[in-house]
C-alpha cells in the first residue's frame, strides 16, 4: 500500500507540477508577448475595415477560433478566406465552429479559456460578459472608425461605462409580423384583430410564441410595463412608471382576443411559422429576422412582412411593443493572439462584410453606408423590422431573471383556464411579474 | 402484537400494521443511524490519538536514522538498505516541495479569502486591450482542493515513511535484511495483488469523482452567483447564507417557496413514479408469463422494443405529439367532429401536467420492469407453486404468498436505485415539459421541476451557482438517507439467507 500509494503520489505530482508549470509559462508568454512590441509603432486611429501590419506586434502563426450562428458559418468560413487573402503576409490558422448566438455568453462564462476567440452575441449578453471580465473592449485604435461607421443606437447599446466593447454587427435582432399575403392582406396586418380574423376565415394559424420571453415580454411592453436598464445596483432591472389600471386592461385585451380565436391564435415555437406556411396551416406569425430566408422560401410570393399590429384596448388602437436588440462581434479576454482577434472582429463587423450577410442572409446591417444601400431600402422584411424598430425596448442591460417571469406571462394568458375578464388575477399577475423579474423576494 | 394475533389480522389490518411499525421504527432507525455516525466519529479521533501516540513513540524509540526520517522522507530506509523505498520517499518529498512552492501555495494562501486582485483591462502602445490577471476565485478554489488532498496524500506518505523506517530499524536489530526490490514487486502479484489490481481505478475516482465533489460542496458555501463571475468580480465565503435562503420565508420567499413546494413534488413525483411503473410492469409481466399464454417471447419482444428508442427521442417526440397543434390533439379532432380540441397537456394546469408526465414516463419505464421481472419470475422454483397446488391454494393465495414475496424480496434493493433515479430523474422532467406549466410564485423553475431540473436552471440560466450547489447537497442528503433507511429496513438486507 506505502509502495503504491509513493509511486502515485510521484506520477500525480509531476503531472501536476508540469500542468502547472505550463499554465504559468503560457500566461507569462503572452503578457511579454503584447508588451515587447511597445516601442513598434504608436497606434494612429485606422479608417478602414483592414488595418497595417503592425497592429499584428509580433503575432504570427495565428491560431483562432470563431464562433458564428449556424445560419452564417458558410458564409463567415468565406469571410475568412478574404481576409487571410487579405493579409497575405501572416500565416492563419482559423476555424469555425457553429454556436448559437443565445448561448454564447453561458459558454464563455462557463470556461473563457476554452470558447471562441471571436464570437457573436446578442446586445443583452453584453453586460454579464463585462461583469465577468471574459470580453475583451474594442482596441482604442479602432473605436473612432467603429463608432463612426456604424449606426449611434447600435454604439450606444454596445457601450458600458463609456466603453465601446463590442463591434456591431447587424442592427435587427428583433421580431416582425410575417404573413401569407392571400390569407391577409395588407390593411388586416395593421391590427391585430384584423389578422386573427382574417386567419380565422381562412382556417389557418396565427402563430406567437407565448411562453417564450423574448416574444412574450410583448404583453408587458404594450401594456406599459417597458424595461429601462438597471437600477443603481447594477442589477435589478427598472421600469418605466406606467399606469397599472391601463395595464391591466390590456393584458385583458390581449387574454380576450386569444381566448376568441382559440384555435387561430396558437402559441408555438416560431420554427412552426416557417413549417405552417410550407405545409398551408399557418397564416401569420410573429418571427424574427433570424427566420427571415426560411420564410420566405416557405411563402415564395406570398410573403408578406409588416411590423407589429395594433391591439384595440378600450376602442383605442394601441401599437405593439417589442423586444429589439442589435447583434455584436465580441473578443475574447483570454485569447492567445489578442491583436489579431481584434483585426479579425474588426473585418468582420466591416461594411464589406455586412453587405454581404444582408445580401446572403438577410440581415439588417448596423453600417451606416450599408444601412443605405438598396438591398436594405427596398427589403419589406428590413423595412418593417425598421420601423418595428421605433416601437420597442432596447435589448440591452437585462436582468437574467427577466426572461423566466416573462414568458410566464405569456403562458398564463394563453392558458386554458385563465379568465380574461378577471381583472383582479390580472392585476396581480402583472405584479407578481414585475417582482419577480426584479427579484424581490 | 404476538404472532398470533398478527396472523389473525386481515391484509389491510398487516399493511397498517406493517407500516406503523415502519414509521415508528423510522426514529429508532435515525437514533441507530446517528449512533453509528457517531461511534465512527470517536473511533476516527481515537485512531488520530493513537497515531499521535505511535508517533512520539516511535521518535523516542528510533536511532539517529529513523529520528531523521522526521525531517527527510526516506532517510531511515535508506540507512537500513531499503533504497528504492527510501528513494521514492524522498523524492514524494522533494515534488511536494517543489509543487508546494511554484504552484499550491501561490493559491492555498488565498483560500480564505478567494482572493481581492480583480482583473483588469487595459490598453497596450497600440491601443490593443491587455488583460491584467489578478486573482480568479474559481481556480484558487479549485487548485486549494487539489493542494489540500494533495497535501493530506503526502502526509500519509510522510507517516507511512516513519513507519517503515522503524519497521526496519526493528528489523536490522533482530538480524532481518530489507527485502529486494523484486521480492516486493513479486508480492504485488500475490499477497498484496488487491492493491495492483485496485490501485488505479481508486486514483480515477478519487480525480474524477472525490476531488470534483469537494469543489462542488465548497461552492455551496460561496456566493458564486450572476453578480460574482470570476475572473470580472471575485467571489467569497458566505457560509450557511445559500442553505439558509432555502428555508427562510422573510427574506427570500419565492426561493423558500419554490424549494419547498418542489421538493414536495419531487417526493410526490419519486413515490408515484416508481410505484406505478413497479406494479404496471408486474402487471405485465405476470400476464406474459401466465401458463396457456401463447406467442410468449412475442409479446415480450414486442414490449422490450420501446427500450430500442432512445429514452431521449421518445420523450421528445411525446413533447410535440402533446403540444397543441401535435399528433394527439389531432386524433382527439376525429372525436371532436373535426375540430381540434387544444388541449394544452403540458402548459396548462399543474394537476393535468403532472398527470401527463406521469403516464408518459409508464411508458419509458414499464418495459425495463418487465424485463427484470420476466427474469425473476422465470427463476421462482416450481415445485413452490406445485406444493402450493397440492395443498389447494387458490391462484391468488399463490400470488400473495409465493410470486409477490420473492419478488419484493429480490427488487427491494432495484426498487431503491429506482426510487432515487426517479428523485433525480432530468431526462422525462426536462425534455418533456421542461418545467412547464411556468409560474410566477417561483423562482427558476416551473411546476412540474423537480430539484435537480431546477439546479439545471440555477446553473444554465441564471448562473445562480452557490444555490445550486446547496440544493445538490441536500438532494444528496435525501437520497441517501431515504436509501439507508429502506435498505436497512429490507428483507433483503436482514434476511439475505431467505430464498436461496
Amino acid at each position: 500500500m506505502k509502495k503504491i500509494l509513493a509511486i502515485l503520489m510521484a506520477g500525480v505530482l509531476t503531472a501536476t507540477a508540469f500542468a502547472g508549470c505550463g499554465g504559468g509559462g503560457e500566461s507569462s508568454n503572452t503578457n511579454s508577448g503584447s508588451s515587447s512590441k511597445s516601442g513598434e509603432s504608436s497606434a494612429t486611429g485606422v479608417n478602414a475595415s483592414t488595418v497595417d501590419y503592425a497592429y499584428f506586434g509580433n503575432e504570427d502563426n495565428v491560431k483562432l477560433k470563431v464562433w458564428a450562428p449556424d445560419a452564417a458559418v458558410n458564409l463567415v468560413k468565406k469571410q475568412i478566406e478574404e481576409f487571410k487573402k487579405t493579409y497575405s503576409e501572416k500565416k492563419f490558422d482559423i476555424t469555425v465552429i457553429a454556436q448559437g448566438e443565445s448561448d454564447a455568453a453561458t459558454q464563455m462564462l462557463n470556461d473563457a479559456s476554452a470558447a471562441a476567440d471571436v464570437f457573436s452575441l446578442p446586445s443583452d449578453q453584453l453586460n454579464k460578459l463585462v461583469d465577468a471580465g471574459v470580453i475583451a473592449p474594442v482596441a482604442k485604435g479602432f473605436t473612432d472608425f467603429v463608432t463612426t461607421s456604424n449606426s449611434e443606437d447600435t454604439v450606444k447599446a454596445g457601450t458600458i461605462s463609456d466603453t465601446l466593447y463590442a463591434y456591431p454587427e447587424t442592427n435587427d435582432n428583433g421580431y416582425y409580423m410575417v404573413y401569407d399575403n392571400t390569407v391577409v392582406t395588407d390593411e388586416d396586418a395593421k391590427t391585430l384583430e384584423g389578422t386573427l380574423a382574417a386567419c380565422k376565415k381562412a382556417g389557418k394559424k396565427f402563430i406567437f410564441d407565448a411562453g417564450d420571453g423574448f416574444y412574450a415580454c410583448t404583453f408587458a411592453f404594450t401594456a406599459g410595463a417597458k424595461i429601462d436598464g438597471f437600477e443603481e445596483d447594477g442589477i435589478t432591472q427598472k421600469f418605466v412608471e406606467y399606469d397599472e389600471d391601463a395595464a391591466v386592461k390590456t393584458l385583458q385585451a390581449f387574454a380576450k382576443l386569444i381566448k376568441d380565436y382559440k384555435g387561430t391564435f396558437t402559441s408555438l415555437n416560431v420554427k412552426n411559422v416557417a413549417s405552417g406556411f410550407k405545409n398551408g396551416t399557418c397564416g401569420a406569425g410573429i418571427d424574427g429576422s433570424w427566420d427571415t430566408k426560411v420564410n420566405k422560401e416557405s411563402l415564395g410570393d406570398k410573403f408578406g412582412a409588416a411590423k407589429l399590429p395594433t391591439i384595440n384596448v378600450d376602442g383605442e388602437d394601441k401599437q405593439l411593443v417589442s423586444m429589439f436588440g442589435y447583434k455584436y462581434i465580441g473578443v475574447n479576454g483570454s485569447s492567445k493572439f489578442p491583436n489579431s482577434a481584434q483585426i479579425l472582429a474588426l473585418y468582420l463587423s466591416g461594411e464589406e462584410c455586412q453587405k454581404q450577410r444582408t445580401e446572403e442572409l438577410g440581415w439588417g446591417p448596423s453600417n451606416v453606408n450599408v444601412q443605405k444601400d438598396k438591398v436594405v431600402t427596398e427589403s419589406p422584411v428590413l423595412n418593417a423590422i425598421k420601423a418595428q424598430a421605433e416601437n420597442s425596448c432596447t435589448q440591452v442591460n437585462i436582468a437574467s431573471t427577466f426572461w423566466t417571469p416573462m414568458g410566464n406571462l405569456g403562458n398564463k394568458l394563453v392558458a386554458d383556464e385563465w379568465k380574461p375578464d378577471d381583472a383582479d388575477a390580472t392585476r396581480k399577475l402583472l405584479q407578481d411579474t414585475i417582482k419577480n423579474v426584479r427579484d424581490e423576494g | 402484537m404476538t404472532y398470533v394475533e398478527y396472523k389473525q389480522l386481515n391484509p389491510f389490518q398487516r399493511f397498517a400494521h406493517n407500516f406503523k411499525k415502519f414509521i415508528l421504527n423510522i426514529p429508532h432507525a435515525l437514533a441507530s443511524f446517528f449512533k453509528a455516525i457517531g461511534k465512527a466519529i470517536v473511533g476516527f479521533f481515537t485512531g488520530i490519538g493513537k497515531g499521535f501516540k505511535n508517533y512520539g513513540v516511535t521518535f523516542v524509540k528510533g536511532d539517529w536514522a529513523t529520528k531523521l526520517s522526521y525531517l527527510i522522507f526516506g532517510f531511515g530506509d535508506i540507512h537500513k538498505g531499503k533504497y528504492y523505498k527510501g528513494i521514492l520517499f524522498f523524492l514524494t518529498e522533494v515534488l511536494y516541495a517543489l509543487y508546494m512552492i511554484f504552484f499550491g501555495w501561490t493559491y492555498l494562501q488565498k483560500f480564505n479569502t478567494l482572493g481581492t486582485d480583480v482583473t483588469k483591462q487595459g490598453y497596450n502602445d497600440l491601443g490593443m486591450p491587455v488583460t491584467e490577471y489578478g486573482d480568479n476565485s474559481m481556480l484558487i478554489l479549485l487548485y486549494s482542493v487539489l493542494s489540500i488532498v494533495i497535501t493530506i496524500l503526502v502526509f500519509a506518505v510522510y507517516i507511512a515513511n516513519i513507519k517503515d523506517a522503524y519497521h526496519h530499524q526493528v528489523m536490522r536489530a533482530e538480524g532481518g535484511k530489507p527485502t529486494s526490490l523484486k521480492h516486493d514487486v513479486k508480492e504485488f502479484l500475490d499477497g498484496k495483488y488487491h492493491i495492483t489490481l485496485l490501485s488505479f481505478p481508486t486514483l480515477m475516482i478519487g480525480i474524477f469523482n472525490i476531488m470534483p465533489m469537494l469543489f462542488m460542496i465548497l461552492i455551496a458555501f460561496t456566493n458564486y452567483d450572476q453578480q460574482h463571475l470570476p475572473p470580472g468580480t471575485l467571489f467569497t465565503w458566505v457560509g450557511f447564507d445559500n442553505f439558509s435562503s432555502l428555508f427562510n420565508f422573510v427574506d427570500s420567499a419565492t426561493k423558500a417557496t419554490t424549494f419547498i413546494e418542489l421538493t414536495k413534488w419531487t417526493l410526490i413525483w419519486a413515490v408515484v413514479a416508481t410505484f406505478t411503473n413497479y406494479i404496471l410492469g408486474m402487471v405485465v409481466a405476470l400476464m406474459i408469463n401466465k401458463k396457456g399464454i401463447k406467442f410468449k417471447a412475442l409479446w415480450r419482444t414486442l414490449f422490450v422494443i420501446a427500450i430500442a428508442v432512445p429514452q431521449f427521442v421518445s420523450l421528445l417526440l411525446m413533447n410535440q405529439m402533446l403540444q397543441t397543434n401535435g399528433a394527439i390533439n389531432i386524433l382527439l379532432s376525429y372525436f371532436n367532429g373535426g375540430v381540434n380540441p387544444q388541449i394544452q397537456f403540458l402548459n396548462s394546469t399543474t394537476l393535468m401536467a403532472r398527470l401527463t408526465v406521469i403516464i408518459v414516463n409508464l411508458w419509458v419505464g414499464i418495459p425495463y420492469t418487465i424485463l427484470s421481472m420476466s427474469g425473476i419470475l422465470m427463476n421462482i422454483p416450481e415445485d413452490l407453486y406445485e406444493s402450493a397446488r397440492i395443498d389447494g391454494a387458490s391462484p391468488v393465495k399463490t400470488f400473495t404468498k409465493i410470486t409477490l414475496p420473492y419478488m419484493i424480496f429480490v427488487t427491494t434493493p432495484q426498487l431503491i436505485t429506482q426510487f432515487v433515479g426517479n428523485i433525480n430523474n432530468f431526462n422525462v422532467i426536462f425534455l418533456l415539459t421542461g418545467g412547464g406549466p411556468s409560474t410566477e410564485q417561483f423562482y427558476q423553475a416551473g411546476r412540474t421541476d423537480i430539484l435537480v431540473t431546477w439546479l439545471f436552471n440555477l446553473t444554465m440560466g441564471s448562473q445562480d451557482y452557490g444555490l445550486a450547489a446547496a440544493i445538490g447537497i441536500l438532494v444528496f442528503i435525501v437520497c441517501a438517507t431515504l436509501s439507508l433507511l429502506i435498505y436497512n429496513n429490507s428483507k433483503s438486507m436482514k434476511d439475505e439467507e431467505a430464498f436461496s
